[in-house]
């Protein structure tokens, strides 16, 4: 790893980070709602309408305003909730743990099983085996996430299925409620997911698999073991790992957000859920730079562990 | 009589289409000894990178059949083996080196990794013992700074080097016997000689031998004793290189000869060329399958199959030999 | 499309299936838009919760509403929503990946690529509640925040495939006449996107539909009339009480077109890959 490159990476990040909280401050602040209105009696006198207008920030230069927003983002000074009053950055440090904890499980597991999936279904291509996990993909990718969800709920949460598992809540306070209550969300997460994932990781391998490497592989006596861990596996893992980056972010955000408010988890997903419906603004205005940062540190991250993994990444 | 080291015995290839049968090569029968080196010489398309893939047996099951009478190693058939027992021998006892050692060679590996990774597959031996031997591979093939070479990646590598590396690769556990299928293509005309010349040693330092694939009669008459001439899947001509050079018997080696463009003094260069095309594999021939593009055709060459009589290290596959 | 690649795609079994199943579901929401189907979807016609009945193909649901009307209905919701999209996002796309390509490392290029790398850092779903927002409530504004990040693929692709088209010779003899550079861009080398932009579009389509239904669920999606997407919303509440109309009706439905639309795209891709054409 060398230092240009780092700093190279670091600084295109940064006009990426603007623009995302630029764009999540000209929909959330500016053009969101005025809220005048919600802190002033009946009949405002023009007088008091301006005062408070004052004290909510509403008359200052727009550049500003965005440079207040900006300073909110990074020191996480995030203002308070309009629905219970509590602060936005209390109300996050509360519920990120819990919406990684629901998403995690089944992330990994559907990344892994679509890993296994795609391998198998690359080295036997053509043949029967290959068929068959193909076309349960296409099948699995046309179910919409919300027939998934209630479907599984259907089966496994109530009367007119197995009723093994809850409907919704989250009292995890061991090991063995986690399970219970984060079961049927994962399998979930992991049936919406694992079409798309076994298809990408499948068209990978495929393609290594047919390089002229491997063959000079085989003519030397590697075993398919050795051939598909050591070698077909290490050359894809750039494309492997960009995949699980970028979509760490969105996984975590949409998967939790759906999952969350279908099963009542009270993760981050839910409360930007709420925040939604309700319209509360201080939430959604703080998720949407936060996400939006995030997104483009596993960007830059991503690209760090390019030049490790390829060796010939790193010269150019 | 001494056991040859390769002898391939009425090998073919062919593909099952819709229509009918693709045969891309057609009852080949030959047999290199310990020490010497025979080129395969044909156009591009006539089967010879898939007889070293077959040899190997490395074609791919489905749609591909292969079949031989027999394929034998110092007097083993390799034909037969199953799959662990053919992994056994890949490299130990056979190798291949390969045409384009860019793509050929793992980018994410050194080549120090990859050829220890070859030794070790086949032999037991303490890691010291294992890069003691690789190293000795890589100076074996003429490089100075071995230990370079070997931290090296392929990309790091120029071409030539690169192939110099594949060599030392295939020759690391000294196998019986080297295919090389069209090594120096790539490469520029110094490179090339550079390559040849460390073939050569090597080959007579192992006694290995060399099946050496080209389309170029001037570099397999560089390296080579014998050469066996191939077109459309049949062998049409083995004799030895000289024999082959002074007076060619078969009509399309003659062919062959006058293509190579000679600079003299008397007459500007020409280049001759053989009129008519290659026929597609699912376009062959019936008969001899040079018959449409032969100026020495008669009646019969059209409806039976001129076979290869060999005789005293030569033989000849046509009615009309010249 | 050229023959060659109308009589590979002809010659897949499922790649048929899946057109003709496309087919008829566009056929439905015509019917639909002209008024010959769906029409009633509104209308209270029965009592809560009937089963499965001659008058009633699917039953009604919780206001006495058919559900088969609403299920026809809703198809119409799914392909206007679907064209809308794909057709704006993919016009939007090919200009600004045509731009892009052709100026490519020069400013314009930046500019569109760090756009398009903003858009694709927001979440979708918190940037549809922020465009909601923005446009109080507008029923475009599902539209508007679909088209404005599904562009980034298109455009994605578009550049990549400007740019290697740039490098071929007959672009530099254009020039060297001296044609005007965004001529030159949309005469000789958009037709031969086209068909990427094909399989670009089913995917698009796909996305849109399926957007669409997880909007809904949220509450910001189709505000009037009825869509799957509103039907299954309205399901997850009735299975546990045991009805299953609205679920069954929306959620097959929803899978037999999204299915229909995969496999045309997988069947366009393999006809149209030039490589695959010999297995």
């Amino acid at each position: 790893m060398n230092g240009p490159y780092l700093t190279r990476r670091f600084l295109y990040g940064i006009p990426l980070v603007l623009g995302v909280t630029f764009i999540s401050f000209l929909l959330m602040v500016y053009f969101g709602p005025d809220k005048t209105y919600e802190l002033i009696g009946k009949n405002p006198t023009a007088g008091q309408i301006m005062e408070v207008r004052h004290a909510l920030g509403y008359d200052r230069p727009f550049l500003l305003r965005y440079g207040d927003y900006l300073k909110e983002l990074f020191t996480l000074d995030l203002g308070i909730s309009d629905s219970n009053g509590e602060p936005v950055s209390v109300i996050l440090k509360r519920t990120l743990p819990v919406s990684i904890a629901l998403v995690v499980p089944g992330f990994v597991l559907g990344n892994l099983l679509g890993l296994g999936l795609g391998l198998l279904a690359a080295w036997y291509r053509g043949r029967w085996l290959d068929k068959l996990v193909m076309s349960a993909s296409v099948v699995g990718m046309s179910i919409s996430f919300l027939v998934i969800i209630i479907g599984l709920q259907i089966l496994l949460c109530t009367p007119y299925g197995l009723n093994l598992f809850p409907v919704r809540g989250w009292q995890v306070h061991d090991p063995g409620s986690y399970f219970y209550y984060v079961a049927v969300p994962t399998l979930a997460l992991i049936l919406v997911t694992l079409g798309y994932n076994t298809r990408f990781y499948r068209a990978i391998m495929v393609d290594e698999i047919e390089r002229d490497h491997i063959r000079t592989l085989k003519a030397y006596g590697a075993g398919p073991a050795e051939l598909l861990f050591k070698h077909v596996l290490k050359n894809s893992l750039i494309p492997i790992l960009t995949r699980i980056m970028f979509s760490v972010p969105f996984v975590l955000i949409s998967g939790s957000l759906l999952l969350e408010s279908y099963f009542g988890i009270p993760g981050v997903g839910l409360v930007t859920f709420n925040a939604i419906t309700s319209g509360d603004q201080p939430i959604l205005k703080a998720v949407v730079g936060l996400t939006g940062v995030l997104f483009v540190v596993a960007l830059t991250i991503n690209d760090i562990l390019y030049s490790v993994v390829d060796p010939r990444v790193a010269k150019s | 009589m001494t056991t040859p080291a390769l002898k391939v015995t009425n090998l073919s290839v062919w593909f099952e289409t819709g229509p009918g049968r693709l045969t891309v090569v057609d009852q080949i029968s030959f047999s290199i000894n310990a020490g010497d080196a025979t080129g395969l010489v044909g156009e591009s398309g006539c089967g010879k990178t898939m007889t070293a893939m077959a040899i190997l047996g490395l074609l791919p099951a489905s749609g591909i059949h292969v079949r031989s009478d027999g394929i034998e190693l110092d007097g083993r058939d390799i034909s037969t083996l199953n799959p662990a027992q053919r992994r056994a021998i890949l490299g130990r006892d056979i190798a291949m080196v390969f045409q384009q050692p860019a793509t050929a060679l793992d980018p994410v590996f050194t080549m120090g990794q990859q050829i220890s990774a070859v030794y070790r597959r086949h032999t037991e031996g303490s890691k010291q013992q294992v890069r003691k031997k690789m190293l000795e591979a890589l100076e074996s093939v003429g490089f100075s700074q071995a230990e370079d070479i070997a931290a090296s990646y392929p990309h790091e590598l120029s071409g030539g080097m690169r192939q110099l590396a594949m060599i030392a690769m295939a020759t690391v556990c000294k196998p019986a016997v080297i295919i090389a299928d069209e090594p120096t293509t790539a490469l520029d005309n110094r490179t090339r000689g550079l390559i040849l010349e460390q073939l050569k040693q090597l080959q007579k330092l192992h006694q290995t031998a060399v099946l050496f694939i080209s389309h170029d009669l001037s570099v397999v008459r560089q390296i080579c004793r014998d050469v066996m001439v191939m077109y459309c899947g049949r062998l049409l001509e083995i004799t030895d290189c000289h024999s082959l050079f002074a007076n060619a018997r078969h009509p399309y080696s003659a062919g062959l000869l006058s293509c190579i463009p000679q600079i003299s003094d008397k007459r500007p260069a020409q280049i001759n060329s053989i009129p008519g095309q290659i026929p597609a594999p699912s376009d062959l021939p019936s008969g001899c399958h040079f018959a449409p593009r032969c100026s020495r055709v008669e009646a019969q060459c059209r409806t039976s199959v001129p076979a290869l009589d060999y005789a005293d290290g030569r033989g000849v596959a046509c009615f009309r030999p010249l | 499309m050229t023959g060659n690649t109308w009589q590979r795609l002809k010659s897949d079994r499922y790649g048929m299936t899946g057109l003709i199943v496309v087919a008829i579901f566009a056929l439905v929401a015509v019917c639909v838009w002209s008024g010959l189907l769906g029409q009633s979807w509104s209308e209270v016609s029965g009592n809560r919760f009937e089963s499965v009945s001659a008058s009633h193909w699917f039953g009604t649901n919780l206001l006495g509403q058919d559900i088969l009307q609403r299920t026809l209905f809703g198809t119409a919701t799914a392909f206007e929503v679907g064209l809308v999209v794909t057709l704006c996002s993919t016009i939007l796309g090919t200009v600004l990946g045509g731009l892009a390509g052709w100026y490519s490392h020069r400013w314009l290029d930046e500019i569109i690529l760090w756009f398009k790398g903003v858009l694709d850092s927001i979440p979708f779903y918190l940037f549809a509640a922020a465009i909601a927002f923005a446009l109080k409530g507008n029923p475009w504004a599902m539209h508007l925040a679909m088209i404005l990040t599904f562009w980034t693929t298109t455009a994605r692709i578009i550049r990549g495939e400007v740019m290697r088209i740039k490098e071929r010779e007959f672009i530099e003899a254009a020039r060297a006449i001296g044609l005007p550079d965004l001529r030159t861009i949309f005469r000789h080398v958009l037709p031969n996107t086209f068909h990427i932009l094909l399989v670009q579009g089913t995917i698009v389509f796909v996305a849109a539909i399926n957007t669409e239904v997880i909007l809904s669920f949220l509450g910001l999606g189709i505000q009037d009339g009825v869509s799957w997407g509103l039907m299954l919303a309205e399901s997850s509440q009735e299975v546990l009480g045991g009805h299953f109309g609205n679920f069954i009706a929306a959620g097959a439905s929803l899978f037999l077109l999204l299915m229909g639309f995969n496999l045309l795209a997988d069947a366009l891709q393999d006809a149209l890959d030039t490589r695959r054409a010999f297995g």
